[in-house]
């Protein structure tokens, strides 16, 4: 009994068989897990970049508050930053005084990241007011200084002749602050 | 001689149909590996994002860490000012009111004021003046008042006045101050 189907007509079966054998095996082994790994990284991406979003938003907030910091106590970082200066001092708070003089400088313990030093003054005033006055000064100062005891007032010829000591504060270069400020200025 | 009416058509493999078959293949592999290796460059696309926002978050991690740093150190800065500037401010009370406690019949040469107690040399023209005007005053700020008298040329009476208060007690209104 003779076949039907043509001999042409089998090879075309054949080939096309072949084909949609390669189509199909390509499909569900290559092409389809790739899609699954691409939906995959799709989903992880989405997440990475939510999650980096909100790192930034955090660090955005950190930075405005670093700031707001620096701004609103400019005078404050200011005094810490600036050297103490016996010479300029005398000069600035001489007004307060009728003889202002201070002795040398002293360093003293640093309390956290600051270091510390004891300059002690001579001076004489006309009354107790004028050293009010030079206290109210003080805090308003290029540096940051606490007046200590002892504290000495003695009466004498012409006025009152007065003694204290100060402790100035000044942020200690050893530290890594600066360092830290340097990352926080390349971060921005 | 001739056996048919028309010309012998030469045979060969790629008839019309397998043409068509293949044109049909060609285009659907075409496809389907186009597709695929947009796949692979989209795969490799995310692995080369994630790498980089990896990198950002670490960058991020260490600015966000310096920043906190930054922060605790200014508010260091601050708290410390604040309480140099208490400090002052406190100064210049205590010494107005140590000059407001004396009374003007006293006359004031030395006043020494010290972390825990304050030492005054002056003049008063009787003991009865010096403590019922100033003795009594400073007993109630100091927790020891320690007085010495010694006559002066003019018949008045010089004295030399030792206060202090105990440490603890000091701690303790430091601390209260604080609050």
């Amino acid at each position: 009994m003779s076949s039907s189907i043509s001999r042409p007509h089998i090879y075309l079966l054949i080939l096309a068989l072949f084909l949609l054998l390669f189509v199909l095996l390509f499909s569900f082994k290559i092409l389809i897990p790739k899609g699954k790994e691409y939906r995959m990284l799709s989903s992880e991406l989405k997440q990475e970049r939510r999650k980096l979003r909100q790192y930034q938003d955090f660090n955005d907030a950190k930075l405005e508050i670093v700031k707001e910091l620096q701004t609103e106590n400019r005078i404050i970082i200011e005094a810490f930053d600036n050297n103490f200066n016996p010479k300029k001092f005398e000069k600035k708070y001489k007004e307060y005084f009728s003889q202002l003089k201070l002795s040398s400088e002293k360093k003293l313990a640093d309390e956290k990241e600051f270091s510390v030093y004891e300059v002690n003054t001579t001076s004489q005033i006309n009354s107790p007011k004028s050293f009010y006055n030079f206290l109210d000064a003080i805090n308003k100062s290029d540096w940051m200084i606490s007046i200590n005891f002892p504290i000495n007032f003695k009466r004498e010829k012409e006025g009152i002749s007065s003694s204290f000591t100060m402790k100035v504060y000044k942020i200690d270069k050893k530290s890594d602050k600066n360092s830290t400020k340097k990352k926080v200025i390349l971060a921005e | 001689m001739r056996y048919s009416f028309i010309q012998p058509r030469k045979k060969t493999v790629l008839t019309q149909e397998v043409k068509l078959l293949m044109a049909f293949f060609s285009m659907t592999i075409f496809m389907l590996l186009s597709t695929y290796l947009f796949l692979v460059y989209k795969d490799y696309r995310f692995i080369k994002n994630r790498e980089n926002i990896v990198q950002k978050r670490y960058e991020l991690d260490i600015s966000i860490s310096n920043s906190k740093k930054e922060i605790i150190y200014l508010n260091d800065e601050i708290s410390l000012s604040q309480d140099i500037y208490k400090h002052n401010s406190v100064l210049k009370e205590s010494i107005t009111n140590l000059f407001d406690l004396i009374p003007s019949r006293i006359t004031l040469s030395e006043a020494l004021l010290l972390e825990n107690g304050l030492v005054l040399y002056g003049i008063t023209p009787n003991k009865d003046v010096y403590n019922f005007m100033l003795q009594a005053p400073l007993r109630s700020i100091f927790d020891k008042t320690y007085t010495s008298f010694y006559p002066a040329d003019n018949g008045w009476i010089r004295f030399v006045s030792s206060n202090y208060i105990d440490v603890i007690n000091m701690k303790e209104k430091k601390d209260e101050d604080d609050e």
